[in-house]
């Protein structure tokens, strides 16, 4: 087996409002492997960037707290490390690329310098030595004339060049895990195409695990190994890439697909919709979160949270269909085997 | 009105927009652009952004007065100069915005924001009014209830519908949808989705769809324009467009749409085309696209392209591309 990076169990994530606690991660383990992309899928509001923030600590505490749970980096326990640990763990063990790398970059200091301040954070190296790094990171993540770029400012930067120097200084450091967060939502498709290419190639390159969070299922198609199906502040079903596209079994994931145009169809049949919207988190549902949106919904349904269930090698998925009392449920076992 | 005028709803003939920015400098935002709508079908245009896909869509529905070219809408040439023409057009053709949380004031009550273009354009009397927004409200699949409340209320797709109720309350006849889903979930896109398809056979609506997710303007098109920085690469029908790709800046925008299909996402060849799109201010000489294309001669870096028909109902302005003389 190979090393495990990350393993998350069980963490639940509260934001204390004044309107109530929301309960925006109730009860999520995952875990990454090294030199493996793991994609997080859902809707917004489903929990999967608080998630992500919560392995970097990012969220202000409070409003948000941990509830319960475990967050293991390699030997680092996560949720019992202080303030000053942290510094030390992020950037070096992991980092972060974020969704519009305008915000997320100092507008006011050369892109070179902001490589070469996140190094000498963490990387014993003189100054000289420190700008050469962050040349050579510019230049591996393929920006043209590395030199010249470093002195300019993130607004001389294009939106996919401002994207490529954020991935640069995530790297910059060797971190065991990159998160990126929605990494291509802002950019156009031929520009995602090309970071995403970018991502593949460094993962080779440096076998750093890699947490993809995006709500594209294209882009997961292309990119990911394995496949982690959020919603309302729960995994309802996780497994490798060809399971979640090919042998998926909860209602969730299948009407996800489904909403999308199938690639080769221009017939003018409906688009199958999810009616209504994603419950409320000041005031979870006590069942399956989905029940309300879902045509199978049965009445255990709206009173109890479904356990997981293993559909096969790392493949699990939380649906009281799948429970071997219920009605049809040998059946669609068979047509998921073939 | 002779049927065959009829037929066209919306007619460009070589329109341009351009916008004065700072140090004297011109932005040549749409550039000799000319199309036809047919009454009753769904255009899509699509585009990488800054392409100038939304400045023609507000030109096509006269916000933006062009700055070059004719505009023809329903076989009467607009003059969008004139104020008065312009408030009447307005009546015609109508928009439903990309942001459904900016496009919706947020101190009117949607009942005040459906009425308000009625309200301007003298139709009804109050009572008709009050009783046409309630029936819009359930048109776009809210509730009568929802009409005294405030947009702040309402989720994402929701707002989006209520953009939408707006748009069609002065019973326009042409809908320019401005990337009306992108800024939507997953699951609620569909939503927003089959309402437009239900409305547009309900109502023999006319849009302009604008949209970067060529999956989603593929499924919902009957042609499909692709923009390049200003003006049309190709412009054809939806199957078409899929199936004989003509102009090289398609074919990259095509095969860089990731397909949500493992496999047929491996087994695809991508053509990834590298840098990113020019300044507007300052074009390329000759065609606009040669700074990226992997196909580029000297003559493209010389002069422009036209758009001119290769095969039935199907334009590309490339100097690659040669019409089918020969075609039987």
């Amino acid at each position: 087996m190979s090393e495990r990076i990350l393993e998350i169990k069980d963490l639940r994530v509260s934001f204390d409002t004044y309107a109530g606690e929301v309960q925006a991660v109730r009860g999520v383990s995952l875990h990454v492997d090294k030199g493996e992309v793991l994609a997080i899928v859902g809707e917004s509001g489903c929990g999967k960037s608080v998630t992500a923030q919560t392995v970097m600590k990012l969220n202000p505490m409070p409003p948000a707290r941990i509830v319960s749970g475990e967050i293991r980096l390699g030997e680092h326990d996560i949720v019992a490390a202080t303030d000053k640990e942290m510094q030390a763990i992020r950037g070096r063990e992991v980092s972060m690329i974020f969704q519009d790398p305008m915000t997320c970059m100092n507008p006011t200091m050369q892109v070179g310098k902001q490589i070469v301040e996140a190094i000498k954070l963490h990387r014993k190296l003189s100054p000289e030595e420190a700008k050469a790094e962050a040349i050579r990171c510019l230049k591996q993540v393929n920006i043209p004339n590395p030199e010249e770029r470093a002195k300019q400012y993130p607004h001389e930067f294009s939106g996919g060049m401002r994207q490529r120097a954020m991935i640069a200084m995530a790297l910059s450091c060797d971190p065991k895990l990159l998160i990126a967060d929605e990494p291509t939502t802002a950019l156009d498709v031929t520009i995602q195409a090309q970071i995403m290419d970018l991502l593949a190639e460094l993962k080779d390159q440096i076998s750093t695990a890699i947490i993809l969070i995006t709500h594209d299922l294209g882009v997961v198609a292309g990119s990911a190994d394995r496949v982690a199906v959020m919603y309302a502040g729960k995994v309802v079903e996780t497994g490798s890439t060809q399971d979640i596209f090919y042998r998926n079994a909860h209602p969730y994931t299948q009407a996800l697909l489904k909403s999308l145009p199938s690639p080769d169809a221009t017939k003018r049949e409906p688009l199958v919709s999810i009616p209504g919207t994603p419950p409320d988190l000041l005031s979870p549902p006590k069942g399956c979160g989905f029940a309300a949106r879902c045509k199978h919904c049965m009445k255990i349904c709206q009173e109890e949270y479904p356990p997981e269930f293993t559909l096969g090698e790392g493949h699990t998925a939380s649906c009281w269909l799948l429970h071997p009392d219920c009605p049809g449920a040998a059946e669609r076992g068979e047509k998921n085997d073939g | 009105m002779t049927a065959k005028t009829g037929d066209i709803l919306v007619q460009a003939d070589g329109v341009c927009k351009y916008f004065k920015v700072s140090g004297g400098r011109v932005l040549h935002a749409v550039e000799n652009v000319s199309l036809t709508i047919r009454r009753g079908e769904t255009l899509g245009l699509v585009g990488e952004s800054g392409c100038g896909k939304s400045t023609l869509g507000r030109t096509l529905m006269g916000i933006y007065a062009p700055t070059k070219g004719k505009l023809t809408f329903d076989g009467r040439e607009m003059d969008l100069h004139n104020k008065k023409e312009r408030f009447n057009f307005s009546k015609k053709a109508q928009i439903v915005f990309q942001d459904p949380y900016a496009s919706l004031d947020p101190r009117m009550t949607v009942a005040s924001i459906i009425e308000e273009g009625m309200v301007i354009h003298n139709m009804y009397d109050d009572a008709r009014r009050r009783e046409r927004v309630l029936e819009l409200l359930e048109t776009v699949g809210l509730n009568r209830e929802h009409a005294n409340r405030f947009p702040h209320e309402f989720s994402g797709g929701q707002r989006q519908r209520i953009g939408i109720a707006r748009a069609l309350a002065i019973e326009p006849e042409f809908i320019v949808c401005d990337e009306p889903i992108s800024a939507l979930d997953v699951s609620i896109q569909a939503q927003i989705i089959n309402l437009l398809h239900n409305l547009q056979n309900d109502l023999g609506l006319t849009y302009l769809f604008i949209a970067h997710d060529l999956n989603i303007v593929k499924y919902i098109s009957d042609r499909i324009a692709v923009m390049y920085l200003g003006s049309v690469v190709e412009l054809a029908s939806s199957a078409e467009l899929y199936d004989h790709t003509l102009h090289p800046y398609s074919k990259a925008l095509l095969s860089a749409v990731p397909i949500p299909d493992p496999e047929m996402e491996a087994a695809k060849h991508r053509q990834i085309i590298s840098g990113d799109v020019p300044s507007p201010i300052n074009k390329p000489k000759g065609c606009a696209f040669s700074s990226r294309c992997p196909l580029a001669c000297d003559k493209c870096r010389e002069s422009a392209p036209k758009l001119q028909e290769i095969r039935p109902g199907h334009f590309a302005a490339c100097h690659l591309v040669e019409p089918e003389k020969d075609d039987v």
